[in-house]
């Protein structure tokens, strides 16, 4: 296969933007037993890259540059630009500074960080305090959600060790750059992965997202500088310290570059966490990667980064690669990469009922538009999958949805509002036959 | 389903009748401990409360409101505050549950891979309705959102601890047994698609309980 970076729906023929993906070598999950433990990961040249930049003399700014030269956005699901946000930190004061990594992981369909955690702590921990490193900052919480106890148990006995052989905390190498990690368990709520509403989680509040601006950069955590990744998204860093910008920045897609973790669940052979890089084709995924659909069914639906982007229909997705531009064009967005197939036999109309009744529960109750929103949102497709929707009840679902996007502190609503929106607009035909039939015969409306 | 009402979260009894032993409602000089630990790794004592609530539910089994004021007490913050953090999150349990509360996931990946089918068998092999817990104590059932095991649905969450995957009516009846034996299932790893292909399996030498990722099953319901 020849590396190209064309989305290849204007010549007919479906070419991907990760290139010879069939060659990769993973890095993020490397084949190495044991990687999870300190001394097999050093022995693989592990905390290498944070040696290097400390006892390398890097200055802070150079190390944000090689970040934002590599391309790499972030893999939480709005896909910014990292080493742009490094950039948006004030200089340094006197008071702290602190750095945030989201491993609230709470999207449905997305599975990723889980195992990046297990498998691979120390590399997240060398790209937290590289990233710490970068930003002069002394904390970080590492906010892991509280359904993944034992992923804390471990990411704790791992820190541990860390701590013991002095990468992390005081004076890391004999320089003077010191830096803690706190690990925070969550107790189940998907609205903290909203960086805003972490923070206040992370003070001990009820996780009600905050009012943008002021940003996290100048008013965050405890009112000081904050920047807030996602745990797979730190974990690029070590990788383009020690092997450059450029090697990153050729991985993939052109302007979503590097490798990333496919996790594909659904009506699929073999599901799973996939890594490859960035720009495959959907269909590469699906017949090839995860070895084709279940029981040989057609495919119906694909939702390609978490339950808040936009469903796409089989016939949507020929040409399609998982990057920011050829999702876009094809309706739908790279979210985090969590992929949900879905075959000829789903019926859609109750899949997204449970994806409203998910985000109604899920809504922490500080905006009206969402708080009532979400609820309406929820029994109107209740309403109709119970057989008793009227045709104008499809047309109030789109109405509530564009009274919900935009008009809230944080994007939960526009979450809950895309997959309805989009749901009804690419399967329309399956809400219509679910409704009552209009009281009113057509001929009586048009002779009226 | 009551269309005008979806029930979504139920709100605990405001001012229910205490349910701890007085005598039994303090903390050990080890808790205390912890706890202190808990702050220092804040600037502001709030910050510790979640870590302490979660402290209090393993000792006390639920979060009654004496038991969130004894944690006010001891972080020295207000009891709204404890309270109000308790009250938003969904794993702090406010109500008496069963010796195992079993989260089966019903979220949309698990929902069309059989994780309703999970559900409704454990509904009608112990008798009791989602949400409920059985006349003998042993076990709370719930339908929970998504627990981030999507690729190993359908899966379910063992109070709030080990993850179990690739769920069938099989595995569940065994599972029951082995709870109503009193044995907590243990931690369990999922090896990787690329790792069985290119490692011949689990990457981690010190775990022995090892799931692999398999072609979910079909789902006969799905709400």
């Amino acid at each position: 296969m020849e590396v190209t970076s064309s989305s290849g729906t204007s010549s007919g023929k479906a070419t991907s933007n990760a290139g010879n993906w069939k060659e990769y070598e993973r890095v993020l999950l490397p084949p190495v037993k044991d990687l999870h433990k300190l001394d097999v990961y050093e022995d693989k040249g592990g905390y290498a890259a944070l040696r290097e930049v400390l006892t390398g003399k890097w200055e802070p700014a150079t190390v944000a540059d090689t970040v934002k030269a590599s391309g790499l956005r972030g893999r939480g699901g709005a896909s910014f630009n990292t080493g742009l946000k490094w950039t948006f930190m004030p200089p340094v004061d006197d008071g702290p500074r602190y750095l945030c990594c989201n491993g609230d992981e709470s999207e449905p369909g997305t599975f990723k960080d889980r195992q990046l955690m297990e498998y691979n702590p120390h590399l997240v921990f060398e790209g937290i305090l590289i990233a710490c490193y970068a930003m002069s900052i002394t904390t970080c919480y590492l906010y892991i959600r509280g359904e993944y106890a034992d992923w804390i148990t471990h990411m704790e006995r791992e820190l541990e060790k860390a701590y013991a052989r002095g990468y992390v905390g005081k004076n890391i190498f004999g320089t003077d750059f010191s830096t803690d990690i706190v690990i925070h368990k969550g107790a189940g709520a998907y609205i903290c992965g909203e960086e805003t509403s972490l923070m206040e989680s992370l003070e001990g509040k009820r996780a009600y997202p905050r009012i943008k601006p002021p940003f996290p950069a100048q008013f965050g955590c405890w009112g000081r500088p904050t920047t807030i990744n996602n745990v797979e998204t730190l974990a690029c860093v070590p990788l383009i310290i020690s092997r450059g910008a450029d090697w990153f920045a050729g991985l993939g897609a052109k302007t979503l570059p590097g490798p990333v973790l496919y996790g594909i669940s659904g009506h699929v052979n073999r599901p799973g966490v996939y890594e490859y890089p960035t720009g495959m084709l959907i269909s590469d995924l699906i017949y090839d990667v995860c070895r084709g659909m279940r029981n040989d069914k057609k495919l119906k639906a694909v939702v390609p980064g978490g339950s808040s982007t936009p469903p796409l229909r089989a016939d949507m997705i020929d040409g399609i690669c998982m990057d920011a531009d050829s999702l876009r064009e094809a309706g739908s967005m790279m979210g985090t990469a969590g992929m949900l197939v879905m075959d000829e036999d789903t019926d859609m109309v109750k899949w997204l009922r449970r994806v409203s009744h998910f985000y109604h529960h899920e809504s922490c109750g500080q905006c009206t538009p969402c708080r009532e929103g979400t609820g309406w949102l929820e029994r109107l497709v209740a309403k109709i999958d119970e057989g008793e929707g009227n045709l104008r009840d499809l047309d109030l679902l789109i109405d509530l949805c564009s009274e919900m996007e935009g008009r809230t502190v944080c994007a939960l609503a526009d979450a809950a509002a895309w997959p309805v929106r989009y749901t009804l607009d690419r399967f329309r035909d399956e809400f219509e036959a679910k409704c009552r039939p209009s009281s009113v015969p057509v001929t009586q409306l048009v002779t009226a | 389903m009551d269309l005008h009402e979806p029930e979504v979260a139920k709100l605990p009894p405001r001012n229910p009748e205490p349910q701890v032993d007085p005598d039994a409602l303090v903390f050990s000089a080890e808790e205390k401990e912890r706890i202190a630990g808990y702050q220092k790794r804040y600037p502001t004592a709030e910050g510790a409360i979640m870590r302490a609530l979660w402290l209090a539910q393993e000792k006390f089994g639920f979060l009654p409101p004496e038991v969130i004021r004894l944690v006010a007490d001891e972080l020295g913050v207000p009891y709204a505050s404890a309270y109000g953090v308790a009250t938003f999150y969904t794993q702090y349990y406010k109500e008496k549950v069963g010796r195992f509360v079993l989260d089966v996931c019903t979220c949309f990946s698990c929902q069309l891979c059989g994780g309703v089918d999970m559900l409704h068998h454990l509904e009608s092999k112990l008798g009791v309705k989602a949400g409920e817990t059985t006349a003998d104590g042993m076990f709370t059932i719930q339908g929970v959102e998504c627990l981030g095991a999507c690729g190993s649905a359908p899966m379910m969450q063992v109070t709030n601890g080990p993850y179990i995957y690739n769920l069938t009516e099989d595995k569940l009846d065994e599972l029951i047994e082995a709870m109503r034996a009193g044995s907590m299932p243990g931690f369990t790893s999922v090896t990787l698609p690329q790792d069985e292909d290119e490692m011949g399996g689990n990457r981690r030498t010190d775990i022995d309980e090892v799931a692999v990722y398999q072609t979910p099953p079909v789902a006969r319901e799905i709400d």
